[in-house]
């Protein structure tokens, strides 16, 4: 029996050292075709950065997630990942307190400005890692988009261009246009007889919503805006959301949605939907903007993507709407969305 | 990160000989060392070997006419150490180790169930290349990971073989805390199967 637990135990010590081995073992980078995950450590925070794809000309198109609380991988499906990813090299990454973020740190040390900071600091380590010669594309998808001009408002000659995707620069109108534009989509649909009983409902939530900003009718209506995109698709309004090839399963979702909600709960209690906007101040974003927008997003809605593209400083900026889209083109027209992107980034790269 | 793992290897095997080394005195009698699978099963997988010593026991005894029952209660201290990874990712390799208290009710056949309470715990991760930025200057992080406060509580089932060395298997459910982290606590649950080991005992 003595034999058997050594037996066991020396059975124990060669898993660790296959797991070890596993875990830690490292491909030589190709700069054609990179995998590589590393951490940015700044200010309290360690941060991971997903980057795949073609480096061989050090184009890197910097994503930044929605939610707040979203993650960087969620964005690594359809075209971006089969076709952007080949022109370029796409850096997914995990903002602070989000995703596979991890840290110790205070409340005080969540804020959107320190979150901008935290992107301006992936720029040096991808510049330290790759060379100077690197050169980026900033992305921000819904919270992304509020991120962005953040960052860019700090250090844009970091940037060639900004992708500002159903981005919300102005939180705080959040609130407001929600009344509007859910009442709006609900007359539309129910006028065209589409899926009555839920857009009835979505008339009854908005009439009882007060004209004084709570958090509470915020993430009601929220809510009712994500549920009625479902509802668009079903209707086929839109088109369905598609998302192929992803790898986000592979990350624990309990650590990610725990994570997501503390880091919302945080930036909602220090104001991101009742005081923080970014609208007049875009004047002062001078760099090569592309704002792609669905146009039927309910949850930032499509008036936003007129006031990006008016209030953008750049000289060389384009709106594009896709037609059956609401908030996440990349999804629902993921052909045309990728052909946007590479367009925009082999004319200013 | 490899050097990381080396000196984890290397403390482990350590800990691997002194638990190997045969010892006559009552304090084997009372100690059981434990090896299992440590994980949630689909993200994070890894292994866990562990000490358990025997402070306090009571057995209460029941007759009528048809059974004899015997009841034990035991007040057990332990300590653990485990290592989980992922295997797709690189995100998520981190070791622990912890303290505490078990209670265990074992009954006439063996069946055993138990809770813990470990006061003392810590959770260290290990990431894969790390740089750290302070104004302008990045550096390359040697050796990269962070530490946690990790107490944990666990509930648990398990079978007893009375007089053999493999002592009994057991299943436990384990919830732990990782703290500060980020700006709050992270919750962990974590399943728990493996064997534990009687040296006294001859069979």
């Amino acid at each position: 029996m003595k034999n058997r637990i050594q037996h066991y135990i020396k059975m124990a010590v060669v898993a660790l050292v296959v797991f070890s081995v596993y875990a830690c073992s490292k491909e030589a980078e190709d700069m054609n075709d990179l995998n590589t995950t590393l951490f940015v450590r700044h200010k309290k925070a360690d941060m991971p950065a997903y980057i795949h794809g073609n480096a061989s000309e050090k184009v890197f198109l910097i994503i930044l997630h929605g939610g707040p609380g979203g993650t960087g991988m969620q964005y690594r499906v359809n075209t971006i990942k089969t076709e952007i990813e080949k022109n370029n090299a796409v850096v997914y990454f995990d903002q602070r307190g989000c995703g596979n973020s991890q840290g110790s740190y205070s409340e005080a040390d969540l804020t959107v400005d320190l979150m901008a900071e935290d992107v301006l600091a992936l720029v040096k380590v991808l510049k330290t890692k790759y060379g100077n010669d690197s050169r980026f594309f900033l992305m921000g998808h819904s919270w992304g988009g509020t991120l962005g001009p953040a960052t860019l408002l700090k250090n844009q000659d970091e940037f060639l261009g900004w992708i500002d995707v159903d981005g919300s620069h102005s939180p705080k109108d959040m609130y407001f246009d929600y009344k509007d534009v859910l009442k709006k989509v609900a007359d539309e649909q129910i006028a065209a007889n589409n899926s009555i009983k839920h857009w009835e409902g979505v008339l009854d939530l908005v009439k009882n919503i007060g004209n004084v900003y709570s958090d509470e009718e915020f993430f009601k209506m929220n809510k009712k805006a994500h549920n009625s995109e479902d509802i668009l698709a079903k209707d086929k309004v839109i088109n369905e959301s598609k998302v192929t090839g992803e790898e986000y399963s592979n990350f624990n979702p309990l650590k990610l949605l725990w994570t997501a909600n503390q880091t919302v709960s945080i930036l909602t209690k220090k104001g991101l939907y009742k005081d923080i906007s970014y609208t007049n101040q875009l004047h002062n974003i001078t760099i090569p903007s592309l704002v792609l927008w669905g146009k039927h997003d309910i949850i930032v809605p499509t008036i936003g993507a007129l006031e990006a593209f008016d209030n953008l400083g750049s000289d060389d900026k384009e709106l594009f709407i896709f037609e059956k889209s609401a908030h996440s083109p990349m999804f629902s027209e993921p052909e045309l969305f990728a052909k946007k992107v590479i367009e925009f980034i082999n004319t200013h790269k | 990160m490899k050097k990381y793992n080396i000196i984890f290897l290397f403390i482990i095997a350590l800990n691997l000989q002194a638990q190997s080394k045969k010892n006559e005195s009552s304090f084997l009698n009372r100690t059981e060392f434990k090896v299992g699978y440590f994980g949630n099963m689909i993200w994070d997988n890894g292994l866990n070997i562990g000490v358990e010593y025997k402070w306090k026991e009571h057995i209460k005894r029941k007759e009528n006419r048809r059974n004899k029952k015997v009841i034990l209660s035991q007040l057990l201290v332990h300590g653990n150490i485990d290592y989980t990874t992922n295997f797709s990712t690189e995100t998520d390799n981190g070791a622990s180790t912890y303290f505490g208290a078990i209670w265990r009710r074992t009954n006439t056949k063996g069946k055993q169930f138990s809770l813990e309470l470990n006061p003392i715990g810590y959770y260290r991760s290990f990431l894969p290349e790390t740089y750290k930025v302070e104004g302008n200057r990045v550096t390359k992080v040697s050796l990269p990971g962070r530490s946690y406060y990790a107490p944990s509580l666990a509930i648990g089932i398990g079978k007893y073989r009375k007089g053999k060395t493999r002592s009994a298997w057991y299943l436990n459910l384990r919830y732990t805390l990782r703290t500060p982290y980020n700006a709050g606590i992270m919750p962990t649950i974590a399943l728990e199967y493996g064997y534990r080991f009687n040296l006294k005992n001859k069979h």
